[in-house]
């Protein structure tokens, strides 16, 4: 089982996570066209590389931001959100 | 006869302690230490099972896991491999897959049949005509196969247990050990696994006559157990490699998943059999079988040997037969130039007769013995020369020609591999990230350069685990010889020259497959099933890859491996079927529930009561009278499954309006209001009630199944917005009960100091008071559409607070209602529940909830895609229907809206009002028939429901249950 | 009338006929009908719910609980005891759960200063199934039950640990009672029915079982009238 380092409570077990999806930023509503809304709603990039994902360490309840490649399942780095230059 | 040996110094056996066994219906004794086919080998007994397919008599090849000629069944534990399991007193074992005993099993007849048997054959007959499928599977099924399955066997669970390694060493041989002292000197914690009974490896069996290797094993022994840093553990097989170094040990008892900083594959060679005709006659066997044999069991594994050899590991193994005491007529050398080392000398100065630039053509049997070999030289291109065989009588045939790395664990941690033409082996290029290799699976031979090759490995380990390592890397130094022969074949046009023991795969059947154009490694496995019996291709593998590279002209390094997935060994199904752990939560009401005859029903993790049943009574009957206990008296239900979350901080008003489609800033402290969570595409996925106890402190329900994870994603909503707010999860923390029905006022009102006038305490109100002298919360909600109150109380407080109210309404002859009545209650009511009454595609507008969608504010969840979705208008409506009093067809949840063979509906949920008379139902249409009186064809098998369309809810459309006199 | 508070497990140790007392409003075992006083050192399970708690969390927090005069652990998921044998376990970053013990401490007080609204600081309802897990025997079960090694940290390091034990979210942290190794044990209260049981099952098979507080923890309670366990 693949090993997952939270920012609070360290390396764990995957399965004490849960995945939050890719960390993606909201078009503004208010200005976006519907197209430019559907397709953040809707589609989600399978492009391989290294992504940054939300994770859920659930018996502490900590999300944070892990930096991962996709491709060899690799987790380069993870932090708390807003963080990021404290790692 | 016996031919055990005078003591072996080393040896595995006690001989103070005999042991009785049977096998076969023969009585035997052997000694601890030993495995049944030891011990049946020095009693000489030769055969000891029938191969797969032509049920070929086998006796012992690798006397080790490599292959599973002994396979047997012990009782009702199938499939025993008595080639490795310890000889217990008193075991009986029976050979698998005979008719009639190994001895004389009926179906060896099959032998004869082989040319009607080819490769591939079942993917070629048997499936046509369809019908005789079925037939044929069952012919095969008892023709072939394992064990016999006893159905009473007792169900066993094996506890698992979790453990942890700075380095892992997987085998216990020279180099295995030599890493895991490197890296125990370091400090690191070292667990040392290895398959085999007694830890040695090679060391124990490979000596060339001499005791040195013995002593060396000794010495590190002794080490290694003074550490207490170390752990070793014999008789524990490594089954595979997971991500990060989780690897699970499999022992006698248990599987223990170990997760190691770092790992050391030290797991050895396999040694590859020679292809000849009658290569799997009993008497032929690896050499290094025979010096198992020898040196653990210290049985002489043959009186006359011939020796098949191609590298100088056989000349040491016929070192080892001659101090065991047996005649070697022949070392027959696959090589022209024989062996030029100091094993070749010795086994020469001995007066051994050496046939260099021979093979073995062909072995011959007596009986169901080995009786001879026929030998002749080999011309340049590696063929038979027939016209010159020789035969030399034997009783034992030592195959020493090669090996194949037991490189599974390093294969699965994501190696690349390379053919090594000087060792004629795969070794690893590139190995993943801590996971290091050593000795002969590096394909390092030498044994001095397998001591400081396993020193070098167990050090990078340590350092990779993070250790200090301060003493100089040893320099390994190169291999120079081949200890495998390229080409281990001599071809006859008879065949019956197998490749893979488990499968009866003869040489002929790999040039058949690729002629047929399954010319690649993955598709020649497939299609010939070599490497997938039970060995895993162990002794195949590598003799398939040089024929297939032989056929299509390549090299073994352009032909490739198969992938190689755990378990790398057979596991048995009891160490796997271990303690399955289904965590389930309990409200605190619980044993109440118990008491009162709960029939239970799973809600996501819950166990809920879906009725109480009552001595006598149908199901349908109690869930009625609980139904009617509410409408006509006063019912009580524990609803503490609901989520429970509390919001408090400035900006929780705020925030509830970004999480729900409706308006909170306006909702006074002391009043509740429904509330409707969409996703961001508009679906509908939540609903609650969000009380306000403060200005600042939200209380809040979700559905049960939703608990988990709304508040998972309200947290990570927030650790996106950065709001001035706080959320707890307190689901667990109260406990919930709905006391509903027109007497509950009146039941309450004993028991709290609240006033509980309509007037004081309206629908829809919320206080915190006490119950009973307990800290409660009380809501006046309408979900059941009586006059009712929500009770959320600590959950300490829980089962004091349920007394309380049951002994408070004995008068009114209070009843606890479970969650079908409660279904019942609320569909008279039209209230829906989301995902029985809604699905992954429902919009508030969809689910009739559009009063509750408040589009006019900043922003909420959703709230763009509800506006897009406005645009086009909702593409199903939910909608209320009733059937005629008395109706004979009645559907059920999921049936189908068909008009003009069109689906333009399905029925969400049904149910006997019983306060009404008939059925009445919600179903999601299309929305040009949800105008009231429109009729529904619902279908019901082979007929039509008449539904009609009737307005919401159906029960008491002006509420005026909720405004009862005080 | 007072109410009475009932512990998640209340019905599990109802089934060993124990000998009942009292603590903070809550029955509490004292001793097992058929418990073997030896288990405490192989291994023993004791319910503590009726040790009082709270909890709280927030960025406020930490102030908050000095304003308060409250200990606070310095790093995250550390735990630090209180004078009257309660403690204080820091759950992660910012939110902390206070313990009396049995002879007190400052929950009732801290409970109620929370009724007032403080910038930053969140109370945390604490319904929890507490469990004492003592004796050498001990880390054979956390090993068959739970993926970190928890086990393995050095006691004097006072780590808190949240992890998931057969499969339920749990708060672990060592602490050690006369000397013995023991393991205290927190979750949610609806789990507590199903991990009581799991673990009590599992520590039978490493020679182990459920024990009342009495062995472990002295005389907390004077037993409840009547209620005295009968002799095997």
């Amino acid at each position: 089982m693949k090993l997952l380092c939270c920012p609070v409570n360290g390396l764990r077990p995957v399965s004490e996570f849960a995945y939050g999806g890719e960390v993606r930023a909201m078009p503004d509503p208010a200005t976006c066209t519907d197209d430019q809304w559907a397709d953040h709603v809707f589609n989600r990039s399978g492009i391989p590389g290294v992504k940054i994902e939300w994770w859920y360490h659930l018996p502490s309840g900590v999300w944070f931001h892990a930096e991962r490649d996709v491709t060899a399942d690799r987790v380069l780095r993870t932090w708390m959100p807003g963080e990021e230059s404290a790692r | 006869m016996t031919t055990r040996l005078p003591p072996v110094d080393g040896e595995w056996i006690d001989r103070t302690k005999s042991l009785g066994f049977r096998f076969e219906g023969r009585d035997f004794t052997g000694f601890a230490g030993d495995t049944p086919a030891s011990a049946l080998w020095a009693a000489g007994v030769r055969t000891l099972g029938r191969s797969f397919k032509y049920h070929r008599p086998r006796g012992l090849l690798s006397a080790a896991n490599h292959d599973i000629n002994a396979m047997v069944q012990w009782g009702q534990r199938l499939n025993t491999r008595a080639d490795v399991e310890a000889l217990v007193d008193g075991m009986v074992l029976d050979a698998i897959n005979t008719e009639g005993g190994v001895a004389s099993d009926r179906l060896r007849i099959l032998n004869s049949l082989g040319r009607f048997l080819p490769v591939g054959f079942y993917y070629k007959a048997f499936h046509r005509p369809k019908a005789l499928a079925a037939f044929w599977e069952r012919v095969f099924r008892r023709l072939t196969g394992l064990g016999r399955l006893d159905f009473s066997t007792p169900h066993i669970r094996t506890p698992k247990r979790y453990d942890y390694a700075d380095v892992l060493v997987v085998g216990a041989g020279p180099s295995g050990l030599s890493a895991a002292l490197a890296a125990a000197r370091t400090g690191a914690q070292v667990v040392v696994v290895d398959e085999n009974a007694r830890i040695g490896g090679s060391l124990v069996y490979q000596r060339g006559g001499a005791a040195a290797t013995l002593d060396q094993l000794r010495a590190l022994e002794a080490e290694l157990r003074a550490m207490p840093n170390v752990s070793l553990r014999p008789a524990t097989l490594a089954a595979g490699w997971y991500t990060d170094h989780w690897v699970p040990l499999i022992d006698a008892t248990r599987m223990t998943k170990l997760r190691a900083r770092a790992v050391v594959v030290a797991g050895g060679v396999f040694e590859q059999p020679a292809v000849f005709r009658g290569n799997d006659l009993p008497g032929v066997m690896l050499a290094s079988a025979a010096q198992r044999l020898v040196y653990r069991h210290a049985v002489k594994p043959m009186n006359t040997a011939v020796a098949l050899v191609g590298n100088a590991d056989g000349y040491r193994a016929v070192l080892d037969l001659l101090a065991a005491g047996v005649t070697v007529a022949a070392v027959v050398d696959l090589r022209p130039a024989g062996e030029p080392g100091p094993f070749g000398a010795a086994v020469r100065d001995r007066g051994v007769r050496v046939l260099a630039g021979h093979g073995v053509y062909e072995a011959v049997a007596e009986g169901d013995r080995l009786a001879a070999a026929l030998v002749c030289p080999l011309d340049a291109a590696g063929n038979a020369v027939t016209g010159k065989v020789t035969r030399i009588p034997c009783d034992g045939l030592v195959m020493s020609v090669g090996w194949a790395p037991a490189a599974a664990m390093l294969y699965q941690a994501g190696t690349r591999m390379r053919f090594d033409a000087v060792t004629q082996q795969f070794v690893p290029e590139k190995l993943g990230d801590g996971i290091f290799a050593a000795g002969r699976v590096n394909g390092v031979h030498d044994i001095e350069a397998r001591f400081l090759d396993g020193t070098r490995a167990g050090l990078e380990a340590a350092r990779h685990a993070g250790r200090t390592v301060d003493v100089p890397m040893p320099a390994v130094p190169a291999e120079t010889a081949a200890p495998s022969h390229p080409w281990p074949f001599v071809a006859h046009p008879s065949g019956k020259d197998f490749v893979d023991f488990d499968e009866d795969l003869q040489a002929k059947d790999f040039a058949n497959a690729v002629q047929e154009g399954f010319d690649n490694i993955e598709l020649l496995k497939r299609y010939s099933t070599v490497g997938m019996g039970p060995s895993q291709g162990k002794h195949s593998n590598m003799n398939a890859i040089r024929i297939l590279a032989k056929l299509r002209g390549m090299q073994p390094g352009e032909v490739g491996t198969t992938t190689a997935r755990p378990f790398f060994h057979p596991v048995p199904l009891s160490h796997l079927a271990g303690r399955g752990f289904h965590p389930h939560r309990e409200t605190p009401f619980h044993p109440r529930h118990v008491a009162l005859g709960a029939k239970w029903m799973q809600a996501g993790i819950w166990l809920r009561p879906e009725y109480y049943e009552v001595a006598g009574e149908s199901r349908e009957a109690c869930i009625r009278a609980e139904v009617r206990a509410v409408r006509s008296g006063v019912g009580l239900i524990d609803v503490g499954t609901l989520g429970k979350l509390e919001l408090r901080g400035p900006d929780a008003a705020k925030f509830l309006e970004r999480v729900y489609v409706g308006k909170f800033a306006g909702l006074k402290p002391g009043m509740t209001r429904y509330g409707v969570m969409v996703d961001e595409s508009g679906v509908v996925i939540d609903d609650g009630v969000i009380a306000r106890l403060s200005d600042e402190h939200f209380y809040f329900t979700t559905t049960t199944t939703g608990s988990a994870t709304v508040y998972r994603e309200l947290q990570r909503l927030n650790a996106e917005w950065n709001m001035e707010i706080g959320i707890v999860n307190a689901t667990g923390a109260f406990a919930a009960l709905n006391l509903a029905g027109p007497h509950s006022r009146a039941v309450l009102g004993r028991l709290t100091s609240v006033d509980l006038t309509h007037a004081a305490f309206p629908y829809l109100g919320l206080r915190e008071t006490e119950v009973a002298g307990a800290p409660v919360r009380l809501m006046r909600v309408g979900f059941v559409g009586e006059t009712g109150y929500e009770i959320h109380v600590p959950a300490e407080y829980a089962l004091h607070v349920w007394d309380a109210l049951m002994e408070a309404g004995r008068a009114e002859g209070i009843r606890p209602f479970g969650v079908e009545a409660q279904r019942m209650l609320r569909l008279e009511k039209g209230h829906i529940i989301v995902g029985q009454d809604t699905d992954g595609l429902t919009t508030p507008d969809e689910a009739a909830l559009e009063w509750a969608v408040k589009m006019d504010k900043p922003f909420f969840v959703g709230q763009r895609s509800l506006a897009i979705l406005k645009k086009r208008g909702p593409r199903q409506k939910l909608v209320g229907f009733a059937l005629e009093p008395g109706a004979s067809v009645v559907p059920k949840e999921c049936h189908l809206v068909i008009i003009d063979g069109a689906i333009k509906g399905r029925v969400t949920s049904i149910g006997f009002s019983e306060a009404l008379g008939h059925h009445v139902g919600l179903a999601l249409v299309a929305p040009d028939i949800t105008a009231e009186g429109t009729a529904l064809p619902i279908r019901v098998d082979n007929a039509y429901a008449a539904a009609r369309v009737v307005p919401l809810p159906f029960y008491d459309p002006a509420g005026d249950r909720q405004k009862l006199p005080d | 009338m007072a109410a009475l508070r009932t512990s998640p497990i209340f019905t599990a140790l109802e089934a060993h006929s124990p000998e009942w007392g009292e603590h903070a409003g809550m029955r509490v075992a004292l001793r097992l009908r058929a418990e073997n006083a030896a288990n405490v050192d192989t291994l023993a399970l004791t319910d503590v719910s009726s040790l009082v708690r709270t909890g709280l969390k927030g960025p406020g927090a930490v102030r908050w609980l000095e304003a308060q005069e409250i200990p606070v652990p310095q790093g995250f998921n550390r735990w630090v005891p209180l004078p009257e044998g309660g403690l204080v376990a820091r759950l992660a970053r910012t939110e902390f759960l206070i313990e009396d013990g049995w002879a007190g401490g400052p929950v009732a007080r801290l409970a109620a200063a929370l009724r007032t609204t403080a910038p930053g600081v969140y109370p945390v309802p604490r319904q929890d199934c507490a469990i004492d897990i003592c004796g050498a025997n001990a880390p054979d079960l956390f090993a068959e039950t739970c993926a970190v090694p928890f086990a393995l940290d050095p006691p004097e390091a006072r780590i808190v640990t949240l992890t998931t034990m057969v499969g339920v979210g749990v708060t672990v942290l060592r602490r050690d009672v006369q000397g013995r190794p023991c393991w205290r044990l927190w979750c949610d209260g609806t789990s507590g029915p199903y991990l009581w049981e799991t673990l009590t099952s599992i520590a039978a098979e490493h020679g182990g079982g459920p024990m009342g507080v009495r062995v472990l923890h002295g005389d907390i309670s004077q037993p409840v009238a009547g209620t005295q366990g009968g002799r095997p």
